[in-house]
């Protein structure tokens, strides 16, 4: 057994876990964080996707002790204060999921990529999603949902800006 | 006074199943969490077709961790056929002989998956490997027999035949024959199977947590195989990671997981990996068709005869109903007046075949489609206007195919597909294709039609009752695995107790909460579901008027029902609403208002529509891009047209994946070579494009509520239409295309084969 230190959605949790262990089933099984699902355990189906200092990362090709003192945020971390994230939102008013089962990565990936181009074509959208696979929804609502976030983080982030702006002019 | 009535069906509201899902709170079978649970881990036949000779635990049972090492050669009780699997039942854990890749041999019980399968990594097995049968066309010889105890490899034959069958071909004046194949399909939901379970020494009784579309289905299978008391066990579908109908059938990790939890009387989880996915969940579509087309020189259909064989794989596993299915599809929305089919399904040393999304619906019209293609090809003829000529009218309706209860009823097929025509723009296409062949770019157009046969048997129910809090409860049989039905169905109740949708609550896939159910499959949970909520629901409100009588202290005939509140008008008594008639009568201690109503149904819904899709065809990569998709689509009456979208976009989504990259391939031994994401391509959010939809909704006149099927309207001609647009783009070359999926390295050959050219 290794000690490691993790921060998770702002918790710190000292555990021991055995090397093998990923970062995935530490995620899920001891810290009942069960929002981050296993679709293939090789990396191909972007399910398990987490933000490991602040990049998407496959939990399931993470070894846990690889993560020792990282900063991890996942699905469960998106929401603050009952509050959903704009893309969470997203994701339910258009309809962006079915069964589920991959919508904890495709959030995940999409939350980074609006960081990074929070102003997106649809083919962008496609292509930061071009990770994550998705059986039952045919991705379309997915880009949809993408694009609503984006409009609205833009406009969210424009009034901040405009009451920033006026702090200083006042 | 009128008033213009809003209803809560026909409202493309945002789901009430999903705050939980978005915020990584749904509960699927992999969450489930026991304390002390064992992980079940499987050690599976790494041959085709092989005897077993020896099974050695010893060094797996000294891991550390281990608390089980089981196999049938000394659990005999897991000798047991599985229920469901009828005549060729494969034992839970196979012990003399295994028939495909993948068939589970031994179990393995430790403390997690990690120690389970080092632990499966130290058992020996010894194997005799024998001759594989891996093609339908060997099988078929059966030299090799797979169970000799049924001396043949045939499970199943069936023929139909109508008019005057194979003899009307000498009416034609062509006859056109094709021999049409359709490679194997995994449905590779991203939930992979799983199932716990959870013994209760002191009520004996057993809990099972599954991923399965048919909770009820699946208590039987596994009462009867532990041979308890169907009351003792009890299933429960958590939130399900897509189903696509193969988490529907009979699985050995079902019963295994359910015997041992009670055998031990401890928690026992398996969740199946990715690769078990691949190698054990069961398959589909694997089909070659022999078809001849008898059609006049104008056109017109005579004869069509058809004999084809399904490669069913090793055991029975609902793949002779998909061959049953594909019969009954094979006229499509066309009229055949006489017709021969001939229909074998053929074991091999494969994963077995089960019903996957569409079902024989894609297998049916994929043949028709594709033939029609083919005649009008070799007639000279427009491939549009074969179609016109034989389309379904709306005057021949009733319209009986001839094939055995099957009467199309309702829409305007050939206005439809004229309106597809017009919504792709057909002759502007053709002067694009022009261009953009003078530029190298290679387009093509395929156009299919379809009819959507759904629901037509058994029953579905509703468990109604008036809950503590004054919400309305629903409770169904019919397990969801990602539709919706948990708005969809509270849409329907809404405007049946004219009330508002948060007032109620839809419960799915609990064996307590409601005594039979069929499931969910097939696109028939709304149409038998929702039926049963519209006409149950006013047998639970006469309930509801009674309980409210005795309040109101009236007779029930005094009692008005109307949006939400009981009154007695012409009397002094007050009125109630829903959440005042709960808290009364609770505290009068009187019982709660419950009812349960089954919707026993034989008439099929016939949703129809048809699919227009460009392609841009590479011709040095074969690569295959899709610009341009449409889908004129009539669903009947449409309950939420955003979740209808849904399910189209979805179904055409998946429906490329089979036409385009998907195909379980097995080597010359039968080994399964497509067993990661890596080999088996999925379709990703850049190779799709945006899909079209236009809705027609012609009410299904043979139910009440007047819904049709919508799940599998996406998937239904996807194979006929691409191969049809690929060839499209090379007809100036006479490209034949025969198989699909048409995938770059099968295009590429064809494009350089003289035989596959006219």
């Amino acid at each position: 057994m290794v000690s490691i230190t993790l921060r998770v959605n702002g918790t710190v949790h000292q555990m021991d876990v055995e090397p093998r262990w990923l970062l995935a089933d530490v995620l899920r099984e001891h810290l009942k964080l069960t929002g981050t699902h296993l679709g293939c355990e090789q990396g191909v189906c972007g399910a398990c996707t987490v933000l490991l200092n602040g990049q998407p990362a496959r939990s399931c090709l993470t070894l846990a002790v690889t993560a020792d003192g990282a900063d991890i945020t996942t699905v469960e971390g998106l929401a603050q204060n009952g509050q959903l994230h704009p893309i969470q939102d997203a994701f339910w008013q258009e309809h962006a999921l079915q069964c589920g089962f991959c919508t904890p990565g495709f959030l995940m990936t999409a939350v980074h990529f609006l960081q990074d181009n929070p102003d997106p074509t649809r083919a962008e959208i496609k292509e930061a999603l071009s990770g994550n696979l998705c059986r039952c929804t045919g991705y379309q609502h997915i880009v949809n949902a993408v694009e609503r976030a984006a409009k609205n983080l833009r406009e969210k982030s424009g009034e901040k800006e405009s009451i920033q702006t006026s702090t200083v002019e006042g | 006074m009128t008033t213009t009535k809003e209803t809560w069906v026909g409202r493309g509201i945002p789901r009430v199943e999903d705050p939980r899902l978005i915020q990584g709170l749904g509960e699927y079978v992999s969450d489930i969490h026991f304390p002390g649970q064992w992980a079940m881990a499987l050690v599976r036949s790494p041959h085709a077709h092989a005897r077993i000779l020896e099974v050695r635990t010893d060094a797996a049972r000294k891991l550390s961790g281990v608390h089980a090492v089981i196999s049938a050669v000394d659990w005999e009780d897991l000798r047991q056929p599985l229920p469901d699997m009828k005549p060729l039942s494969p034992p839970a854990l196979a012990y003399e002989r295994v028939l495909y890749v993948g068939q589970p041999v031994v179990a393995i019980l430790a403390d997690d998956r990690y120690i389970a399968e080092d632990a499966a990594d130290l058992v020996e097995i010894s194997y005799q490997p024998l001759t594989p049968v891996v093609n339908v066309e060997d099988a078929r010889q059966d030299s090799v027999v797979l169970h000799p105890e049924f001396g043949t490899n045939i499970l199943d034959y069936v023929n139909f035949v109508s008019g005057d069958g194979q003899e009307a071909l000498k009416e034609a004046d062509h006859v056109i024959s094709a021999t049409l194949q359709m490679g194997r399909v995994s449905a590779q939901a991203m939930e992979p199977r799983g199932i716990a379970a959870l013994f209760d020494e002191k009520t004996q009784s057993l809990m099972v947590y599954h991923a399965t579309q048919s909770v009820h289905r699946a208590k039987e299978r596994i009462s009867t195989f532990l041979q308890m008391d169907p009351n003792h066990v009890h299933v429960i579908a958590p939130e399900i990671g897509g189903g696509f109908g193969v988490k529907n059938g009979s699985y050995p990790e079902e019963v295994l997981v359910s015997y041992l939890a009670k055998y031990f009387a401890h928690p026992i989880k398996w969740s199946g990996d990715r690769f078990e996915e691949f190698l054990g969940t069961y398959q589909e579509r694997e089909q070659t068709h022999h078809v001849q087309l008898g059609i006049k020189n104008d056109g017109r259909i005579v004869a069509f005869v058809d004999t084809y064989y399904q490669d069913n794989g090793a055991y029975p596993g609902g793949g002779v109903l998909v061959a049953h299915n594909t019969a009954r599809n094979l006229m499509g929305p066309y009229r055949i007046p006489h017709f021969a089919i001939h229909c074998y399904t053929v074991m091999t040393n494969k994963v077995p075949q089960t019903p996957y999304r569409g079902a024989g619906r894609p297998q049916g019209h994929y043949i028709i489609e594709r033939i029609m293609d083919r005649a009008a090809d070799e007639l000279g003829m427009d491939r549009i206007a074969i179609r016109m000529k034989n389309l379904v009218r709306p005057q021949d309706f009733p319209y009986a195919t001839g094939f055995p209860g099957v009467v199309y009823d309702s829409g305007d097929y050939p206005q439809t597909f004229q309106d597809l025509l017009d919504i792709v723009d057909v002759s502007a296409f053709r002067v694009r294709q022009q261009q953009a062949r003078a530029q190298g770019i290679r387009l093509g157009l395929g156009l299919a039609n379809y009819v959507e046969i759904s629901a037509g048997f058994g029953f579905e129910g509703v468990h109604f009752r008036l809950a503590a809090d004054g919400r309305i409860e629903l409770a169904t049989g019919a397990t969801g695995q990602g539709q919706g039905h948990r708005t969809a169905l509270a849409q329907i109740a809404a405007d049946t107790f004219e009330m508002p949708l948060e007032q109620i609550a839809v419960v799915e896939g609990d064996t307590r909460r409601i005594d039979k159910g069929i499931g969910t499959f097939g696109s028939r949970t709304v149409i038998m579901a929702g039926n049963a909520i519209v006409i149950g629901g006013q047998e639970f409100l006469e309930k509801a008027r009674e309980a409210a009588a005795k309040i109101l202290d009236v007779k029930t005939t005094d009692v008005v029902y109307h949006q939400g509140t009981f009154s007695a008008p012409g009397t002094s008594a007050k009125s109630l609403d829903w959440t005042l008639l709960a808290s009364e009568l609770q505290r009068a201690s009187h019982s709660m208002p419950a009812h349960e109503y089954y919707f026993y149904s034989n008439t099929a819904t016939y949703g129809f529509g048809c699919h227009g899709v460009i392609v841009e065809v590479n011709e040095k990569t074969s690569e295959i891009r899709i610009p341009r998709y449409v889908v004129v689509h009539d669903g009947g009456v449409v309950v939420n047209p955003l979740l209808a979208n849904g399910q189209v976009i979805g179904g055409v989504v998946q429906g490329l994946g089979s036409a385009l990259y998907e195909e379980m391939r097995f080597n010359e031994n039968g080994q399964p070579i497509t067993t990661s994401f890596l080999a088996y391509h999925l379709p990703g959010a850049v190779s799709v494009p945006d899909i079209e939809i236009h809705h027609r909704n012609y009410r299904a006149p043979g139910n009440p509520g007047g819904y049709k099927g919508v799940g599998e309207a996406g998937i239904i001609p996807s194979q006929a239409v691409i191969l049809s647009a690929v060839e499209d783009a090379f007809r100036d070359q006479g490209l034949r295309l025969n198989y699909a999926p048409i995938t770059p390295g099968r295009l590429f050959q064809a494009m350089h084969r003289e035989e596959a050219k006219l």
